[in-house]
């Protein structure tokens, strides 16, 4: 029971951390030039590592996708299985979790280690909120980031699966693109933008939450780190069957 | 005065000498650790005022409790008219925009170069061309005696110089109050000297308040013009350093004779 109120007690601290945001934001005004290097963190520096993952992710999608239907002689239902597997839930997840994995635990570490080091207080003596300061910029770079990155995601993983089909399986690349544009909608586009936005505010505000509010020393820095991205990781997921159940249900 | 203290008055009505912050009967606790039990201590306008007392005996939480940076449990903390622990979000950022604080390992951020470190509050609460913050950031490093190296890089100073660029950042927006946690702390004897003579210099260009945290008894009959001691979160001793040098208080003897090995008050925890 105590552990109960324990998880309810951080689930409401974590809520109000992330209102107090939104309010410090609203009242303090948004620090652009800090959202512009988060940004630049965030998308650029996260794309070569999701590049390389989306390639292959996208390539196994087709393997896996034609395994699977050339025992029903459906073999070129491959990019059908692409569009409904890969653009509508593996990309925005994979996209989700590499950046709640890069750029999540590089903020969570970055604010324990500014916490550690009483910059975040310095930053509250000179009558700045480090809230508005430190985390908002976090928030809206990656709300903006992250659909941009799952775009580009499905858009190479799409690529990858076409490549791997046509010149490595032998499906024919009409009847492949036939399927694929078949099966994928303009909603599928908006539900994985949609989903990613949702899951930038939660990599954000996760991170922020146990970076901001770590123990001192480096006991505290490892624990946040640690702790912000295993949080990240289940509530993404738990997230996603949910999301899912909305825009498909 | 201890039910009116000058404090409670705006800043700009306090004569110079009189109270700017005064602290009433504050108690402060983390967990079942009983920290401040009960201090009321004035800072007068225009002095400095050094606190003393062996480690962990809650000098820092006073500094931090001026700023709002913890709340007491029980107690006033009264800063140029506005009680902190009380004060609304707008009057505490009135009270930290008034004080500036040199930390204890500097706090520089290590993303920024040292001029981008001493320019940070002015850019977030001035509207100055970036040719005027140039000008106050190249002046403010003249003063603490380190011209030119605003392009270093936070990492490539060493443990003195990280506390004057602190210096120089907490001076650049001309507070009425600068605090100075424990300011030798990590130096060598010679720099510890330096940081001495700098915090004199800068009180007689600044003639403003300024706060000191220390336990370096030479550092502090060097600045003070009123000391404080703390021992066991009780308040043990207070007055000019002549009257703190001639006082008989035991524990301050011991303290003045760099004798750590101090005994408990009656009423405090072991």
């Amino acid at each position: 029971m105590s552990a109960l109120a324990a998880g309810v007690r951080k689930v409401g601290a974590y809520a109000w951390f992330t209102v107090d945001c939104v309010r410090a934001t609203v009242t303090h005004g948004v620090p652009w030039d800090r959202v512009m290097s988060e940004s630049y963190k965030v998308g650029i520096r996260s794309f070569p590592v999701l590049f390389t993952m989306a390639l292959f992710v996208g390539s196994n999608l087709a393997i896996q996708g034609h395994a699977a239907f050339s025992t029903l002689g459906g073999g070129n239902l491959v990019g059908m299985f692409v569009a409904l597997a890969g653009v509508r839930e593996v990309c925005p997840l994979l996209a989700a979790t590499m950046v709640a994995a890069k750029a999540g635990t590089e903020m969570a570490a970055q604010l324990a280690v500014m916490r550690t080091k009483e910059q975040i207080d310095a930053i509250e003596v000179m009558a700045i909120d480090p809230r508005s300061e430190l985390v908002a910029p976090s928030i809206i770079a990656v709300m903006l980031t992250l659909p941009a990155l799952t775009v580009l995601t499905i858009a190479v993983s799409l690529i990858s699966s076409m490549l791997v089909a046509v010149y490595q399986l032998g499906v024919d690349r009409g009847e492949y693109l036939s399927f694929l544009v078949g099966y994928l909608t303009a909603y599928d586009l908006f539900a994985a933008t949609a989903k990613s936005v949702v899951f930038g505010l939660i990599i954000a505000t996760v991170s922020g939450y146990f970076g901001f509010f770590s123990e001192r020393g480096a006991r505290g820095v490892g624990q946040a780190t640690n702790r912000a991205v295993v949080t990240m990781c289940i509530v993404i997921i738990t997230l996603n069957f949910a999301l899912t159940s909305i825009l498909y249900g | 005065m201890a039910d009116s203290p000058s404090a409670q008055r705006p800043f700009d009505a306090i004569p110079d000498g009189d109270p700017v912050i005064s602290f009433r009967d504050v108690h402060k606790s983390f967990g079942d650790k009983h920290i401040l039990r009960g201090i009321s201590l004035d800072f007068p306008r225009g002095r400095t005022t050094v606190v003393i007392g062996p480690s962990g005996t809650g000098k820092s939480v006073c500094m931090k409790l001026i700023v709002g940076l913890l709340v007491p449990e029980k107690g006033d903390v009264w800063v140029g008219g506005t009680n902190v622990p009380d004060a609304p979000e707008k009057d505490l950022m009135s009270v930290r925009r008034r004080i500036g604080m040199m930390f204890q390992d500097g706090a520089l951020f290590d993303s920024m170069s040292v001029g981008d470190n001493i320019a940070f509050p002015l850019r977030r609460h001035t509207k100055l061309r970036e040719a005027e913050i140039h000008d106050a950031v190249d002046h403010a490093l003249e003063q603490v005696g380190l011209p030119g190296i605003a392009d270093r890089a936070p990492s490539a100073l060493s443990g003195g110089m990280r506390k004057r660029v602190s210096l120089a950042r907490a001076i650049i927006t001309k507070p009425e109050i600068v605090m100075f946690d424990e300011p030798n702390s990590g130096l060598d004897p010679l720099t510890s000297d330096e940081i001495d003579s700098l915090i004199s210099r800068m009180k007689e260009e600044l003639g403003i308040t300024f706060i000191v945290i220390s336990h370096d008894i030479v550092g502090t009959f060097a600045v003070a013009d009123k000391i404080a001691m703390l021992y066991n979160g009780h308040l043990v001793a207070s007055g000019s350093p002549d009257e703190i040098l001639h006082s008989e208080e035991p524990i301050l003897r011991r303290f003045l004779a760099r004798n750590m090995d101090l005994p408990a008050l009656p009423g405090a925890k072991p």
